[in-house]
């Protein structure tokens, strides 16, 4: 009973969002972002039928639909990126070399850890799947945070949504996916899709109008290459680290 | 157990990292206010705040010889307290100062598109490596005092001077054309309140 409600309060939710997104013109601002919303809405209605009608074909469409429902999310992934950093092509390519680094390392992974890791059931082989996903996912909005708070970049309310509303999911599919994989299917189950509703909500609310994102005056942009402020920069600190170690000594 | 800790502490990380993602205030690096507020602050320090002479009499073991010589030892005691607060406070100065600079750096960096990742993690590093030093300094100030270190004087007032030259280089970077136009639009905002 509890499920149902949850799962249809999240397909509500999509429609009014995808509905306020085109009233409020928000569409072809945010493309990646509706693109997940209407795939969430095409790919879950299906399973919430077998659900009801308590079909065995049900694990498998749940499957299929998670699946195909996290990998459209990288999408948000995308949104995020090219609304909050395309201004600020610096931050941008530290952010991009970050995220090919971590990409790279997490390949790696996946190759050496199918041949190390205990085979399981067929169910517990998905779950660790989708959570392996998820902590990639985790891994890249995390990396997008601390770009942004070092260089000290501005977001908006529809970026600052999206944010909060797709890194709260993360966080509790991770956290869920987790607890399953290490002592099964467990009442944990349900926090996941309730989780969902919580982001739907706050995407609803952020997402009601557009904001764009905070832009810097573009007659202040400096005239120096990045050496020369690099240079500058260093110089300014090797002064002070010098003169403070003046001020050290007895 | 272990994989379970693991995905976990990424969870809280991310849990940590959106907490302060969103309560964040609003910062204005490389925007006219901030630049020409830095100006200003600069000015001030370098005309009022920071002059070399002012730091030396701050820190002059003469004000200390003559409280020893003449004053008994609680007025002596209490002078030695308030000269270790002053020191501790020029550090954290010069602490805003680092700040300040990294800030700067960052606020122009963010925009070069030929930015190197090694470069800016090795400037982070730098950035760190300063600003723990000065934190350890306020605490060598407060162990020790302020007249603990004979040479603190003279390297005190050297590195007041040097701060705000620094500044002034930093802010330097700025196209002399653009502080103009700040100046001038600052001017007519000024004129038509």
């Amino acid at each position: 009973m509890a499920s149902s409600i949850i799962w249809w309060a999240g397909i509500l939710l999509t429609c009014s969002i995808l509905v306020r997104g085109v009233s409020a013109k928000l569409l072809a601002r945010y493309p990646f972002f509706y693109a997940y919303n209407l795939s969430v809405l095409v790919a879950w209605v299906p399973p919430l039928f077998l659900y009801v009608a308590n079909s065995p074909a049900y694990n498998t469409w749940y499957w299929i639909a998670q699946l195909l429902t996290l990998i459209v999310g990288y999408g948000i992934l995308l949104e995020i990126f090219k609304h909050v950093l395309s201004p600020y092509p610096g931050a941008e390519r530290f952010a991009r070399l970050a995220g090919i680094v971590v990409f790279g390392a997490i390949f790696c992974f996946a190759l050496v850890y199918p041949l190390v890791k205990s085979h399981g059931g067929a169910s517990a082989t998905m779950v660790e799947f989708e959570r392996d996903l998820r902590t990639v996912q985790a891994i890249f909005i995390l990396g997008l945070l601390v770009v942004i708070a070092y260089y000290g970049i501005e977001i908006g309310k529809n970026m600052k949504g999206m944010i909060a509303g797709y890194g709260l999911y993360i966080v509790t599919s991770l956290v869920t996916l987790a607890v399953r994989s290490y002592a099964g299917a467990s009442l944990v189950w349900i926090i996941q899709p309730l989780s969902y509703d919580v982001s739907l909500v706050i995407w609803m609310i952020a997402l009601w109008s557009y904001h764009p994102n905070p832009i810097l005056e573009s007659s202040v942009r400096l005239e120096a290459e990045y050496e020369a402020l690099v240079a500058k920069t260093r110089g300014a600190m090797g002064g002070m680290r010098s003169q403070l170690g003046r001020v050290a000594r007895p | 157990m272990i994989q379970l800790i693991l995905f976990s502490l990424i969870g809280a990380l991310l849990v940590f990292a959106l907490f302060f993602a969103m309560r964040r205030g609003p910062r204005t690096e490389g925007s006219s206010t901030a630049l020409v507020g830095a100006r200003q602050a600069l000015n001030s320090l370098q005309a009022g705040l920071l002059p070399p002479e002012l730091v030396e009499r701050i820190f002059a073991p003469e004000d200390y010889e003559f409280v020893a010589s003449q004053a008994p030892k609680d007025v002596r005691d209490l002078f030695c307290a308030e000269r270790k607060k002053v020191a501790i406070m020029w550090v954290d100065q010069v602490r805003q100062q680092i700040r300040s600079l990294m800030r700067f750096h960052l606020g122009s960096a963010r925009f070069h598109a030929g930015l190197s990742l090694q470069t800016e993690i090795g400037l982070a590093v730098d950035f760190t490596g300063l600003l723990i030093a000065c934190r350890a300094l306020q605490v060598l100030l407060y162990l020790r005092g302020a007249y603990s270190a004979p040479r603190m004087v003279g390297a005190t007032a050297a590195t007041a001077t040097r701060v705000c030259r620094i500044s002034e280089e930093s802010l330097a970077f700025l196209n002399a054309a653009s502080i103009g136009g700040l100046g001038d639009r600052s001017a007519g905002a000024a004129r038509l309140l």
